[in-house]
């Protein structure tokens, strides 16, 4: 499988990196004391490398902040019913439904999914697929296999989108904490469960729309 | 006699709050701090915290214009007002600006002598319901027994709706706020209806949050913003300005924590917002580098909804209507120019 990697905008990577200032409200202390993770919210980044073989809890769903997790929400937009928008720079995936809504779904950027923006398609869908790190991949992560069956332990999760034309998809992941973050490599995770719905929601062909935040 | 005797003296406290409000922002500089009035408690938007320090998005937008002012967002003093305390208190000069879950109506600007600054928060009566009634749109909500707070306007909203979407409709009311989520938890309502920022609140209080969601519809208009008196067009501008600075900064992408980069940006966009190029803080009778100020301050908007209401708080409202109008809401702010 092809999977090169594009040199990273290093201003785009500082710029995130820089939002993950704590956010001082009560919302947060409160939430701070139950769980020791940093704040998820606009831009929040962590700093966590690919797990293969760790298994995803099975009711993945219950690790996600309720704010990342799949539902309806009002999305005004002249993009047609079925596009998938992505907003790279608050962690959602908006799959237009018309009439000014949209399923959102909580993701996770890697550091690819930072790279680049415009218009793609979704060239074709895999149930549990398999992963070929690529050789940068390695480099910087040593301890990754060379090669991993689709399964569980796998990080690209339950499913994946291709993006027609590009190295970027949309996957699962056996690391559900992730979502809400931007995190080390892969393209836009979603937990497990949702990207099972939606998979099932998107046909080959559909329309992407990736939207990253303005630069200075 | 009496009669003409409250009207002289009502005229003069009215000359006196127009003369006095016709320089809002000298009075402000003047006393060293501005007079900002909020809520009396409501998380998110106005609440002191554990050290009795007020935080929320309201209270932001007092800490915005007193770093806008005084380039420091602690020379405030915040006034607690109940409904029924907040406009007289901002028609006698007691405050400087209002900024308290308001909502923007003719009757007040008309009848009251104010003048609502802009629309900061776009809230507007909604639905919780359980997460396994599988329901995404509120015309599916046919046949619901409805939990709603007696006294409301959204009793009547609520009956308008059902009604022009022929729907039906079982209202259970409630006397307050606690009765609404009991009576929803003990299952005599299968729907809960207020405006949405306070769905989302009282869904924090109850058993298991994440077993209801709220409906994306919203049925009526709840613009709320900052409030100022008529007859003082330079501080009504600041106030304004001060909510359009942080909106074009979000718009721009200048964050708190990018802002040094922001300040040395070749974009004309970025350097008219942040004083950079051309005078305009000046000529509103501010600096150069308000807008900077500002976002040093409290952040853009989008700093500022995720922290206090949106997924940096507990209240993880979705923007919704109140994304900017280029990432599918509407919140749009005219440009630096």
């Amino acid at each position: 499988m092809a999977f090169t990697l594009k040199i990273l905008s290093r201003t785009m990577l500082l710029r995130v990196g820089a939002f993950a200032f704590g956010a001082l409200t009560f919302g947060s202390i409160a939430m701070a004391q139950s769980t020791p993770v940093p704040p998820r919210g606009m831009g929040a980044t962590m700093d966590i490398g690919d797990q293969p073989g760790r298994e995803a809890p099975a009711d993945d769903e219950v690790s996600i902040d309720p704010a990342y997790r799949r539902q309806p929400v009002y999305f005004r937009t002249t993009e047609a019913p079925g596009t998938i928008i992505i907003s790279t720079n608050d962690r959602f995936l908006y799959l237009v439904e018309g009439n000014n809504r949209a399923l959102r779904y909580g993701i996770g950027v890697g550091r690819d999914g930072f790279t680049w923006q415009g218009l793609v398609k979704v060239e074709r869908k895999a149930e549990w697929p398999d992963w070929t790190p690529p050789a940068e991949m390695i480099q910087r992560q040593p301890y990754l296999p060379r090669f991993m069956a689709g399964g569980p332990g796998n990080p690209m999760g339950a499913r994946a989108l291709y993006l027609g034309g590009t190295v970027y998809r949309i996957h699962g992941t056996n690391q559900p904490e992730t979502i809400g973050y931007a995190v080390s490599s892969g393209c836009f995770r979603l937990v497990n469960s949702e990207i099972i719905d939606l998979y099932s929601r998107v046909p080959v062909g559909a329309k992407v729309i990736v939207r990253q935040a303005v630069t200075l | 006699m009496k009669t003409f005797l409250a009207l002289v003296a009502g005229a003069a406290v009215a000359l006196a709050a127009h003369g006095a409000s016709a320089q809002t922002l000298k009075t402000v500089k003047d006393r060293g701090t501005l007079n900002c009035g909020v809520s009396r408690g409501l998380p998110g938007f106005s609440a002191p915290d554990a050290k009795g320090v007020w935080t929320g998005f309201d209270v932001d937008y007092c800490r915005a214009i007193a770093a806008a002012v005084f380039d420091d967002p602690s020379k405030v003093t915040f006034f607690p007002l109940s409904a029924d305390e907040r406009f007289p208190a901002l028609q006698k000069g007691q405050i400087d600006v209002l900024s308290r879950n308001s909502t923007w109506t003719v009757e007040r600007e008309a009848g009251l002598g104010l003048l609502f600054s802009a629309i900061t928060y776009y809230d507007g009566q909604g639905f919780l319901v359980p997460t396994k009634r599988n329901i995404v749109s509120a015309l599916e909500l046919d046949g619901s027994k409805v939990c709603v707070q007696s006294g409301t306007t959204a009793m009547g909203y609520t009956q308008d709706f059902f009604t022009a979407n022929t729907m039906k409709l079982e209202l259970v009311t409630v006397p307050n706020t606690d009765e609404l989520v009991k009576a929803y938890e003990d299952g005599r309502c299968n729907t809960l209806t207020t405006d949405v920022s306070q769905l989302y609140a009282l869904r924090l209080v109850m058993k298991k949050p994440s077993d209801h969601i709220v409906v994306p519809d919203v049925i009526s208009k709840e613009p709320l913003g900052p409030v100022v008196r008529q007859g003082d067009d330079q501080w009504f501008n600041i106030v304004k300005w001060t909510h359009y600075a942080m909106l074009n900064a979000e718009e721009l992408g200048v964050t708190t924590a990018n802002l040094a980069e922001g300040l040395k940006s070749q974009k004309p966009d970025v350097k008219r917002l942040l004083g950079q190029e051309g005078a305009y803080g000046e000529q509103l009778g501010l600096t150069k580098d308000f807008a900077a100020r500002i976002v040093k301050a409290v952040g853009n908007y989008g700093e500022v909804y995720e922290r206090n209401v949106g997924t940096g708080s507990r209240l993880a409202i979705p923007r919704g209507i109140n994304q900017l109008w280029s990432l599918g809401g509407i919140q749009y702010a005219p440009p630096f120019r």
